[in-house]
């Protein structure tokens, strides 16, 4: 465990070096607040109607809590790295290391969204309390608690990520299944809570990722309970040991068929 | 005892192809064809350890794919393989503990880090206490000249210094075996020069076996004493570098400037390189004939100033590549 966690700080450290990207990707973040800020404002006539079981100051602190998780967990460049690894052979070089590959992969990306994190959350809660002048009620626990649903969906996102980017090991490029991935988690999970969706669809998306990476810690965030975070928290392990399994197996499988042609 | 022992080793690829244009492309698709190219073909040799060796051969010859399967990367589809008692192909992680690798076209730095950052990463990723992860940095410092730039971020090092910082982090685990693959490639000259100082250096002073494969002949001739050249997946010489130079092709080059115009005919044993006039080049094969006869032909007296030297390795080694590809 000792070198995951050794994995991860040095991860971090090298991360450090791209904090000027990270504020520059602050203001992309920043219009897209501010659109959906005066979109809800002009969708509810009065800030205590409440829509879908939102009230509007739920709804705008809903939307900075999932632009947070998807600016840091979004990936496109650590799953396009291992679809290029695969494809090139690269990744063969990992397989003669003293780690668990997928171990490795989950501590340097974890590495990687740890300082976009801190960052974005403390610009998410700037920006709300700006625009809203509240902040949803919480208490140190609680905040606790959404905060590990935050780690776990992270665990859980860079697992499915590592997936796909290894599933090119059996089709060759797994970019489509990527841009798949993440239009679904930015379109249903992002801008608009599962509630919104029409009821036939809303059990679909309850057992889908959207659930364990996007809406479920920003649903505890606007209005937490206990019951819903021990939910949440369950779905989450099963999500990390499927996820894992899965991304074992198709590494396994990968591993046989390395065709590395070198040299 | 052997450190490498490797026994009718044998590796297939697989490889997709694909016929002309876009009505290929679209067969490829549908029904998709491959053929089996065999990479290396029932190999077998013995390192003894401390052992400095040269494993070359020409592009797609197999060299890479056997250092691959050596350090457990690659799975060898038939014969064996121990490398320090270890099978590669059933304990590849104890077997990571081991050895070394330095791949010359493939980073393994964290260019954003320094190198000092970096050794300490691969010190825990190997589990060395980190006492003994500074101990060996070091030690490393002083033995690789890194004062200058140890402290400096990876992506700020020239060529040269990252592959002397490539080489430390691959020992910081103080492996028995070190497998470098082309390490001095796109170095200039002087810096080539240094890395084989150190290679040497290290070999010298902890006893690390190593495990060459290079393109560049003065990698092999000044490390290696012993050499193994592969050819389409087949080894077609194990001998030492010796035996190599001074035997193998049996042959001296002769330069010499004449006081005057000489005028030498072919015959057995010497074939006329060069002829202008004052200025003669002759190669001498000395199983036919002695260097000392073929300078009586010269004419001691008229020489004024000569230049014997073995034939360059380069050249006895594209000779046996050659020889080899006509053979198939």
């Amino acid at each position: 465990m000792k070198k995951y966690w050794f994995i991860f700080k040095t991860e971090v450290m090298s991360n450090m070096q791209y904090i000027l990207n990270v504020l520059a990707g602050f203001i992309g973040y920043f219009i897209m607040l501010f659109i959906f800020f005066n979109l809800w404002k002009y969708i509810y006539n009065e800030p205590n109607q409440i829509i879908n079981g939102y009230t509007m100051s739920q709804m705008i602190w809903y939307v900075i809590i999932t632009e947070i998780l998807w600016s840091v967990l979004s990936g496109r460049k650590y799953c396009a790295k291992i679809i290029d690894d695969v494809r090139g052979g690269n990744i063969a070089y990992n397989v003669n290391k003293p780690y668990n590959y997928i171990g490795y992969c989950l501590a340097t990306h974890l590495g990687s969204c740890f300082i976009r994190a801190i960052m974005y959350i403390v610009l998410g809660m700037f920006i709300g309390l700006i625009f809203l002048g509240n902040f949803p009620s919480l208490n140190i626990f609680s905040i606790l608690a959404v905060l590990i649903t935050g780690i776990l969906a992270t665990v859980i996102s860079t697992l499915l990520l590592t997936f796909i980017g290894l599933f090119s090991f059996i089709i060759e490029d797994a970019n489509p299944f990527y841009w798949v991935y993440s239009k679904l988690i930015l379109v249903l999970g992002t801008i608009f809570p599962i509630e919104y969706f029409p009821t036939f669809i809303q059990p679909i998306l309850k057992f889908s990722p959207i659930y364990v990476v996007s809406y479920g810690p920003a649903h505890l965030f606007v209005n937490f309970n206990w019951a819903e975070f021990i939910n949440i928290i369950i779905f989450q392990f099963i999500y990390i040991i499927i996820a894992y399994l899965m991304c074992s197996l198709v590494y396994k499988i990968g591993v046989k068929r390395l065709n590395v042609n070198g040299g | 005892m052997a450190i490498i022992e490797i026994n009718k080793l044998s590796k297939t690829f697989k490889v997709k192809i694909k016929d002309k244009g876009l009505k290929g492309s679209l067969k490829a698709i549908i029904k998709p064809q491959y053929k089996m190219v065999k990479a290396v073909k029932n190999i077998s040799f013995k390192v003894e350890k401390g052992e400095i060796i040269a494993f070359i051969g020409p592009n797609g010859a197999g060299k890479s794919t056997t250092i691959k399967m050596l350090t457990g990367i690659l799975y060898p589809d038939k014969g064996n393989i121990k490398v320090l008692g270890i099978d590669t192909k059933l304990e590849r992680k104890k077997l990571a503990y081991q050895i070394g690798t330095v791949f010359g076209q493939k980073e393994q730095l964290w260019t954003h880090l320094t190198p000092y950052d970096n050794f300490k990463f691969f010190g825990a990723i190997y589990d060395i206490p980190e006492s003994r992860v500074e101990k060996k940095i070091e030690e490393f410092r002083v033995l690789f000249e890194l004062d200058e730039f140890i402290n400096t971020p990876v992506r700020n090092l020239s060529l040269g210094q990252r592959i002397r910082c490539e080489i430390v982090a691959s020992l910081i685990h103080e492996p028995k075996i070190l497998f470098l693959d082309e390490p001095t490639i796109g170095l200039d000259p002087v810096v080539k020069e240094n890395i084989r100082t150190l290679i040497k250096r290290m070999n010298k002073e902890y006893k690390t076996t190593i495990f060459l494969t290079s393109h560049d002949v003065g990698d092999i001739e000044k490390l290696c004493k012993r050499v193994i050249i592969i050819n389409d997946g087949q080894v077609v010489l194990d001998d030492s570098m010796e035996n190599l130079k001074y035997h193998y092709l049996n042959k001296k080059i002769v330069e010499a400037k004449m006081k005057e115009k000489i005028n030498l005919d072919d015959e057995e044993g010497i074939t006329i390189l060069k002829d202008k006039g004052y200025n003669l080049k002759i190669e001498v094969d000395t199983t036919k004939k002695s260097v000392a006869d073929a300078l009586k032909l010269l004419n001691p007296d008229k020489i004024v100033d000569i230049n014997i030297a073995n034939i360059p390795l380069e050249d006895i080694i594209s000779n046996i590549y050659k020889k080899e590809g006509t053979k198939k």
